[in-house]
């Protein structure tokens, strides 16, 4: 990365999580902040310049979405949370509260890290007004309304269009469910997730290589949807070698 | 109170019964002169019955009385006079009335016999509706419930039961929600501190007027709690009578709650709802304090794993990566342990969704994607499987469960199948390896808990929990596990079965276009 090491806050109570995120982040060119308590985190976050936070639940002095309410409230800045396995209900609430994308604990740093440059790359995009976004061989233009695949202009019904959109605005990070059918079926439709299920699988069907095993349009079991977007460009280009993104590898 | 009420329904049942009989005094009249019928005491018979079997034995008497004096006046000569000249017709008289006095007193026994009966019904019914009840009460306060229902319907008045708590002795809390003002709730507190006659109801007037009566259900066993009556804005007059009924009820409420052993039920459920919270306690301290330093642990391991000082050191970065595989072991074996707990504690609720069958089965394998190694996977899911409605996260955890076990007792760069089927009114999903293989013995005792086959033990360590979680996650959605094997050597096909509702279905696909 060219640009100026990106600033990274952690907030966790454990001081040995604390230590490798640290470590892994430092080893990656980020500056890094640190803090053990929400009303601590919020005090640097309004103080210093943050390029991006990390946010451990179970923080013992606040209660994690309101940690997330609190920053969401001056502040987009991309957020990840890191959360416990069964606790969908708990992510998609942090979700809707703000929080840009999850990763359950215990994760490997490179997990981590994919999610947090997908992240990154989001905001700049949507800081820039980039209107192109690109998933391998698919390339969704966001101000001329068009999708292509391997060059080629697909045709998509205004509902599949719209559902794409969504998840192209949010290219990387997860959906959830109820913002998908809030945004494209309207706020009586949230409980619908049927609609979504066969709509996704139209979309498929016109995106993806190999429907049943979906590699650009990935599901997030009893949370959302992703796009994934592939951290880097080169890693972009190098899409049809590599394993799918998302994989836990090294 | 009670006995004017008494003497007042007896005065109408007389009124009642000499209206019959003047009723039938008019009819008879007229039927002496349509048809000439002479002696027509024996027609009084008639009211006579009706009004003992309908109004009992005083009611009775004096239509037989009044029947007589009738017969007398009306149809024995000389007529409109009490005199009877005749002594033919004085003996039938004697005789009319000495009959009506026997069968009225019949009748009205049969009468009062019948009644006990039936009110022995009603009463059994409401025990037994009771014991049921009791029976399916798993807290305290589904107890305590019942206890205050099965009063209410007894006493016929408003019944407010507060559970006496064990520890602190001045407060007392409030099993249903109904409002109780604040003096009677002050009293409430008093008695169930002790600080009254336990035999002795105190009344209590509230804000409206209302009399309450608060007492301790009963006298001996202070756990059945409190009762609170409201008597209504009755006069002061009719408490002692009602007093008097309280205790009857409470002495009957009481025998019936020892036969029931209800205090026994109740400490248990006491225990039971303790044992709960000291189980999720731990559960909820297991899972924080060994699973935060695993998650240092793997997270540590993955930094070094990158860290360009150990780029070059091959036998390191074995190392470092040794950490990490055992670490992630001991992550899914407390994984497993919390799964087994949590499903033999309070059994699962499941979030269902509408889900596609496909992403289940996606995201279990990629998860998986390190535990099957060199294993080559052949993926068999048609692209229009029905829509299935589960909690797909469970569905996915038992398909790890199912994933983990093939690739565990099958050997390296062996074939793992995976295919989804739909049926008439089911998708399947199942998994074949071509390892260890199952012996008849074996294939109905997998599920068990804690149970290994033989070849499996000698070969992998495990603990033998994930076949009993998968089976639990999968019937908690409706479905069912099998497994299918041709014998040791010759691998093993585990099968989940889950239900679609294709009705449903069909609707749906309209819907969503709109």
């Amino acid at each position: 990365m060219s640009e100026p090491a990106p600033i990274v806050l952690i907030i966790d109570d454990e001081i040995q999580i604390r230590r490798f995120l640290r470590t892994g982040f430092e080893l990656n060119g980020f500056v890094v902040h640190e803090a053990g308590t929400g009303a601590e985190a919020i005090r640097t976050a309004t103080l210093r310049p943050i390029d991006l936070v990390i946010l451990d639940l179970g923080l013992p002095d606040m209660d994690g979405s309101e940690v997330v309410e609190k920053i969401r409230s001056w502040s987009s800045v991309p957020l990840i949370v890191l959360s416990v396995r069964s606790s969908e209900a708990e992510k998609v609430k942090l979700l809707e509260r703000g929080a840009d994308d999850y990763v359950v604990k215990p994760f490997g740093m490179a997990e981590l890290l994919a999610r947090v440059r997908v992240a990154l790359r989001r905001q700049m995009r949507a800081m820039s007004g980039e209107p192109i976004v690109k998933i391998g061989p698919l390339t969704i233009d966001l101000s001329a309304r068009a999708v292509l695949l391997n060059e080629v202009r697909l045709t998509l019904t205004p509902k599949e269009y719209r559902l794409l959109q969504i998840l192209a605005q949010h290219a990387g990070n997860v959906v959830t469910h109820q913002h998908l059918l809030k945004e494209v079926w309207g706020s009586i439709h949230v409980q619908d997730t049927h609609y979504l299920r066969i709509f996704v699988r139209k979309l498929r069907q016109k995106i993806e290589a190999n429907p049943n095993s979906p590699r650009i349009l990935v599901t997030e079991l009893g949370v959302g949807y992703r796009l994934a977007q592939p951290a880097s460009e080169a890693e972009n280009n190098a899409w049809n070698v590599a394993e799918a993104p998302g994989a836990k590898g090294e | 109170m009670r006995i004017l009420h008494q003497i007042l329904r007896e005065w109408r049942n007389v009124g009642l019964a000499l209206l019959l009989v003047g009723a039938m005094t008019v009819g008879m009249i007229g039927l002496v002169r349509e048809a000439a019928l002479a002696h027509g005491s024996v027609l009084y018979l008639l009211p006579v019955l009706i009004a003992a079997i309908r109004w009992g034995l005083v009611a009775a008497l004096a239509a037989a009385i009044a029947g007589g004096t009738a017969s007398a006046f009306f149809f024995y000569p000389p007529l409109y006079s009490f005199v009877i000249k005749d002594p033919q017709e004085i003996l039938d008289l004697t005789l009319f009335i000495f009959v009506a006095v026997v069968t009225s007193k019949l009748a009205a026994k049969l009468k009062l016999q019948f009644d006990i009966a039936q009110k022995r019904e009603a009463d059994m019914r409401d025990l037994y509706a009771f014991s049921r009840r009791l029976a399916v009460s798993f807290g305290v306060s589904d107890i305590h419930a019942a206890i205050e229902d099965h009063l209410t319907s007894v006493m016929q008045r408003k019944v407010v039961l507060f559970a006496s708590t064990q520890d602190s002795s001045d407060t007392a809390t409030h099993s249903s929600d109904t409002a109780v003002p604040e003096r009677v709730r002050s009293e409430v507190a008093q008695v169930a501190a002790g600080r009254r006659d336990p035999a002795n109801g105190m009344p209590v007037i509230d804000g409206d007027g209302d009399i309450w009566l608060v007492r301790a259900v009963s006298p001996k066993k202070s756990e059945f709690g409190v009762i609170a009556v409201n008597l209504g804005p009755d006069s002061q007059a009719g408490l002692d009578d009602f007093r008097l009924r309280v205790d009857t009820v409470l002495a009957d409420a009481t025998a019936t709650l020892e036969r029931l052993d209800v205090a026994h039920a109740i400490s248990e459920a006491r225990m039971r709802s303790e044992t709960d919270q000291l189980r999720e306690a731990l559960i909820g301290s297991v899972s924080h304090e060994l699973r935060t330093p695993l998650a240092s642990i793997l997270g540590a391991a993955s930094v070094l794993m990158s860290a360009p000082a150990l780029a070059g050191e091959k036998n390191l970065r074995a190392l470092v990566n040794d950490v990490r595989n055992e670490a992630e072991r001991l992550n899914d074996d407390i994984q497993n342990l919390l799964d087994a707990t949590r499903i033999s504690s309070d059994g699962i609720k499941p979030h269902t969704e509408w889900a596609d069958p496909a992403d289940i089965v996606n995201s279990a394998i990629e998860r998986c994607r390190r535990r099957f190694g060199d294993r080559r996977l052949s993926l068999d899911v048609p692209g229009e499987l029905p829509l299935v409605y589960v909690d797909s996260v469970l569905v996915e955890q038992a398909l790890v469960q199912i994933f983990d076990n093939a690739a565990k007792y099958s050997p390296a760069g062996s074939r793992i199948g995976i295919t989804a089927r739909a049926r008439e009114s089911s998708i399947v999903l199942a998994v074949s390896d071509e390892g260890t293989g199952l012996s008849n013995g074996d294939k109905t005792r997998i599920w068990e808990r804690f149970f290994r086959g033989g070849q499996h033990a000698a070969t992998t360590s495990g603990s033998g929990l994930g076949l009993w979680i998968a089976t639990a996650f999968v019937a908690a959605n409706g479905g069912k596990i099998s497994a299918k094997s041709d014998g040791i050597g010759y691998g093993t096909t585990l099968s989940i079965e889950l239900p679609v509702a294709q009705a449903a279905l069909a609707q749906m696909e309209g819907e969503a276009d709109e």
